[in-house]
């Protein structure tokens, strides 16, 4: 029952959407100062390539103009997460006469996946336009992100994903997809752009250059972690900047759809009901403070303050997935960076552009987990998993708990791929995790102090296919690729 | 507490048998005269004056054990026999600390085979055999323990043992059928061992060599009296046939049982396992050969397999014998075999690890959560071995294996709060946890000596949390345990 060929027009509808913010970047490289041609034919021939791409396409498959249903989201979101990015890398390609096809497709689907991990050196010599194309890329993820989280996964059933639409403002009961899709970022965006809008204000207000504060508004937004400085925030070295930019990766780490209600009905109660939100509050800075003690306790700072807030900005940037960082924490006791690798990979919200398994999902595990453990105890007790207050069936939990172990066999496999191709593996493995749970930079050789440009093309791939998998939840990719998705 | 007090009224009878065990390596010590012979008979007559005070003080308590009190009898047994196993080594080996000699202790009952001992060779025989029957007494303690109190736990993978419940202590409860059970694995774990001994002494080992190899080897446990372990004999004769040994006692003994009893191999045949399991060992030793010989590491292809083969199976089976240091190979070749190790022996073996049967039900539960993504209506069946495997077990198994993995992050974020690198503490955390022995990096396959009292501890908790199958120790944490 799914249609490729009506899926093909909307993405190529998307695409084509896409093309024209390739315009931003170009208006950018035309008008600004200290820019170079280079750059504006790289956006313009982006552009166009884009641009007569989709109109191609869709003229092709204009006629197909079927209702899309669940299924068809997984086509859907696959090709937009896949194809566009090859797009989105032109530019790059381009404007870095010897950078390789595969380092600029990485550069752009750690953009739009929000990962933040870079393949590029001297980010502080690159004119504004490239800067503000990687920021956008993430942005532009982030958009297309809480439209995937909020109306496609639910719709799917993802690992559980029907769960988290309880709450959702959107259409529940919609099940054509389209409609469904508009209608949340209809409902969503305004919220992101509101508080895009109030954390660029934030930052300049904190002291940052009106440029710099529109790309670091951009990429945290996002939670992807692309910054116009080489060594990231640590160039500002200010304080009250790490501070904004912690509210908001806090914020932007939240479901958006409590975000939403909480604005249109104006009250705070329902970051109260959010079963998620006091459990990511209370882990994450849990964890900062329990950095910042042990980083003081080992002499990695002299004083405590200074641990507090070397801790606080880079852990809530790891765990939120941002991926910022104002210091090498890949020099800290090695405890510390493997403690925010842990928690990249559970604590941001359903519901936000923070990757790795979703803190619902680690509750529901937890919950399960404990049911099982007490069910041993009493052999006939009857207990349901909860959570905020309402039982889950026994299927949903099944499906939350199936996922969990995907996500732990894919970190595996793909972790014993890098060893394979001969990385070490604390650079294996943490390349790996980060790129999985789209977080930033690593530790070992893509530490913070480093780019993955030291990757081999091999070990880049292995890396795209983490983000994309972590990004698209692993079931959408894999049933894309399983026969049985074909089949009639 | 009267409850309690009937659990340690049991527990110091446990405690007695165990002490008895020392009777072997008291006759070896005599008859050698190798000058272990005082600490054994100290270590003894302190276990047998202990354990009978705390039998007649306990004795008013005596009463039968509900299945709560089974498991808590269980959890004391293995947390308290290693401290009686542990006081020989104290008492025969000078200048050796309480953490490294409770961690051996810990290791022979947990059928691990990680060692904080160097210098095997020289040790007195008899503690060489004390050590190596720890090893084989922890073999045969978990499949008892399986099939008397697991299943009543609902433990995924032991469902074969639900219709046959209780424990293996004579004063509880015990239906013939499961005291039948019990005797057959009984009498095949012996008679495999007498037929591993048989064959290791034909093959060139002495007498004693053969009966502590042949110890060890059947319960996968992985103690040695050298050093170098099995490459101390350098025999491809004797690593073919530890091969075999390996793999008859990394498959489940139900299939065993079921096969001696009806006399036939067809239970063999329809061992859901048994395919997977050959399988699985089969690519992986011919992937690691071929990797092994590409990079270099032996000139020629027959030598890169025969390592391959020995040191894989080795691992995978959680033994932990090697015929040369692997965790020198390229990082990937030692990483795949640790992998094995937490999956590949099946459910009622011996091994440790998540078990087979377990990954199969993950891996089919994955492949219905995509098939039902795409066909949220079609009704699928996870089977096994053609029988339908109900959705009860999948629940307990996906949250077994959930936990397990938890379990992994949090013991290795541990080992790293201790300061160890990433490749000894993540390694040696995989192997205790799975009951393998041999880790990588600093530890490397010959000594956790190196480590500090703190960080053995927490390898002899990891070893404990891995052979009880984490819920059995958790549960005794758990409020709900303690409440009337």
């Amino acid at each position: 029952m799914s249609h490729p060929l009506a899926v093909l027009r909307v993405f190529a509808l998307a695409l084509l959407a896409f093309s024209f913010t390739l315009l931003l970047p170009a208006a950018a490289a035309w008008f600004g100062q200290d820019e170079t041609p280079a750059a504006f034919a790289a956006f313009m021939s982006g552009f166009t390539a884009t641009f007569a791409s989709a109109v191609c396409l869709w003229l092709l498959t204009r006629r197909y103009a079927n209702e899309l249903r669940g299924r068809d989201g997984f086509l859907l979101a696959s090709l937009i997460w896949v194809v566009t990015p090859a797009f989105a890398a032109i530019p790059f390609a381009l404007f870095f006469p010897s950078m390789s096809f595969t380092d600029a497709y990485f550069e752009a689907v750690s953009g739009l996946t929000t990962t933040g991990a870079t393949a590029i050196t001297g980010l502080d010599a690159l004119p504004f336009s490239v800067n503000l194309w990687r920021a956008l890329l993430v942005f532009l993820g982030g958009m297309g992100l809480l439209v995937l989280t909020v109306a496609i996964l639910p719709l799917l059933g993802i690992g559980g994903r029907q769960l988290f639409s309880a709450e959702s403002p959107g259409p529940v009961k919609e099940v054509r997809l389209v409609p469904r899709m508009v209608k949340t970022a209809l409902y969503l965006w305004p919220i992101y752009f509101a508080l895009a809008v109030a954390c660029a204000l934030g930052y300049a207000w904190a002291g940052m250059e009106w440029g710099d504060a529109v790309l670091h508004t951009l990429a945290t937004l996002g939670l992807g972690g692309f910054s116009s400085h080489d060594a990231s925030y640590a160039f500002f070295d200010s304080p009250v900047i790490e501070a904004v930019a912690i509210l908001f990766m806090t914020l932007a780490g939240m479901n958006f759809a409590t975000h939403f209600m909480a604005a249109q009905r104006r009250s705070l109660s329902f970051y109260r009901a959010d079963p998620e939100v006091r459990w990511y509050l209370g882990v994450m800075y849990a964890s900062v403070l329990g950095v910042a003690v042990y980083l003081w306790q080992t002499d990695t700072f002299p004083d405590f303050p200074a641990a507090l807030r070397f801790a606080a900005f880079n852990v809530v940037s790891l765990a939120t997935t941002a991926g910022f960082f104002n210091t090498d924490y890949a020099l800290w006791p090695f405890f510390a960076p493997l403690w925010m690798l842990f928690l990249s990979s559970f604590v941001s919200c359903a519901g936000s552009a923070g990757g790795g398994l979703k803190m619902m999902r680690a509750l529901i595990v937890f919950r399960q987990v404990t049911r099982e453990v007490v069910n041993t105890v009493h052999p006939n007790a009857v207990r349901a998993v909860k959570l905020a207050e309402a039982s889950l069936s026994n299927e949903m939990v099944f499906a939350v708990l199936a996922f969990t172990f995907a996500y732990m066999v894919s970190l595996v496999s793909l972790t014993l791929l890098m060893m394979f191709s001969g990385q070490d593996l604390v650079t294996g493995f943490s390349a790996v995790v980060v790129s999985f749970n789209n977080a930033g930079p690593g530790l070992g050789s893509v530490g913070p102090g480093a780019t993955f440009a030291s990757l081999t093309d091999f070990q880049t791939w292995v890396c795209i296919v983490a983000m994309l998998l972590g990004r698209l939840e692993i079931f959408i990719l894999l049933a894309v690729f399983s026969p049985a998705f074909w089949r009639k | 507490m009267e409850r309690l007090l009937a659990v340690i009224n049991v527990f110091a009878r446990v405690a007695l048998i165990f002490g008895l065990a020392m009777l072997l390596p008291i006759g070896i010590s005599w008859w050698l005269d190798d000058g272990a012979l005082t600490a054994f008979g100290e270590a003894l007559l302190t276990t047998l004056v202990i354990s009978a005070v705390i039998l007649l003080a306990t004795h008013h308590a005596r009463r039968e054990l509900r299945a709560n009190d089974g498991i808590l009898l269980v959890v004391m047994c293995w947390i308290l026999l290693p401290c009686i196993g542990s006081v020989p080594l104290l008492l025969g080996i000078p200048g050796l600390e309480i953490a490294d000699a409770y961690f051996e202790a810990v290791s022979g009952l947990t059928s691990t085979g990680a060692t904080a001992l160097q210098g095997l060779d020289e040790l007195p025989p008899s503690l060489n055999v004390w050590r190596t029957e720890l090893n084989w007494i922890g073999g045969l303690g978990i499949i008892v323990l399986a099939v008397a109190i697991l299943p009543l736990l609902g433990v995924g993978g032991r469902q074969l043992m639900r219709a046959e419940v209780p424990s293996p202590i004579k004063d509880i409860h015990l239906t013939p059928r499961v005291a039948e059970t019990a005797k057959g694995f009984w009498k095949i774990y012996i008679g495999l061992t007498l037929l591993c001994i048989l064959t290791y002494w034909t093959l060139g080992m002495t007498w004693l060599d053969a009966l502590i190899h042949a110890f060890s080897t059947v319960a996968l446990g992985g103690f040695s009296s050298h050093d170098a372990s099995l490459g101390f004999f350098n025999s491809p004769g004797l690593e073919m046939a530890t091969i075999v040994f390996l793999l008859i006692s990394g498959m489940s003994y139900v299939t065993h049982f079921m096969a001696l009893s009806g006399r036939s191999l067809r239970p063999y045949l329809r061992d859901g396992e048994l395919p997977f399991y050959l399988g699985v060992l089969g690519v992986s030793v011919l992937m690691i050969a071929l990797y092994i010989w590409f990079e270099g590491v032996y000139p020629d292809f027959p030598t890169a397999l025969r390592h391959a083969a020995f040191n894989t199976i080795s691992m995978a089976m959680t033994l932990g014998y090697s015929t040369t240091d692997f965790s020198k190979w390229p990082l990937f070749a030692p990483l795949w075999m640790l992998f094995l190790c937490s999956f590949v022996t099946c459910a009622s073996s011996v091994g440790g690890g998540l078990k087979m049967m377990r990954a199969i039900i993950l891996y089919k539960q994955i492949s219905r959560s995509i098939v039902r993504a795409m066909h949220p209506n079609a009704a699928i069946l996870v089977k096994l071995g053609g029988a339908v495997v109900p959705d009860k077990i999948i629940l307990s198994v996906l949250s077994f294996s959930a936990l397990y993995m938890v379990s992994l992050v949090c013991l290795t974020l541990a080992m790293a709060a201790t300061g160890t690198d990433i490749v000894t503490g993540f390694s040696v955390v995989v192997t205790c946890f799975n009951n393998t022995g041999p880790a990588l990096g600093a530890v490397g396959t010959d000594s956790y000596g190196t480590l500090n009292d703190l960080q053995l501890y927490i390898c002899s908790f990891a070893m404990l949390l891995g052979r009880l199958e984490i819920f059995t120790l958790l549960m005794v944490f758990t409020p709900a345990f303690w409440r009337k």
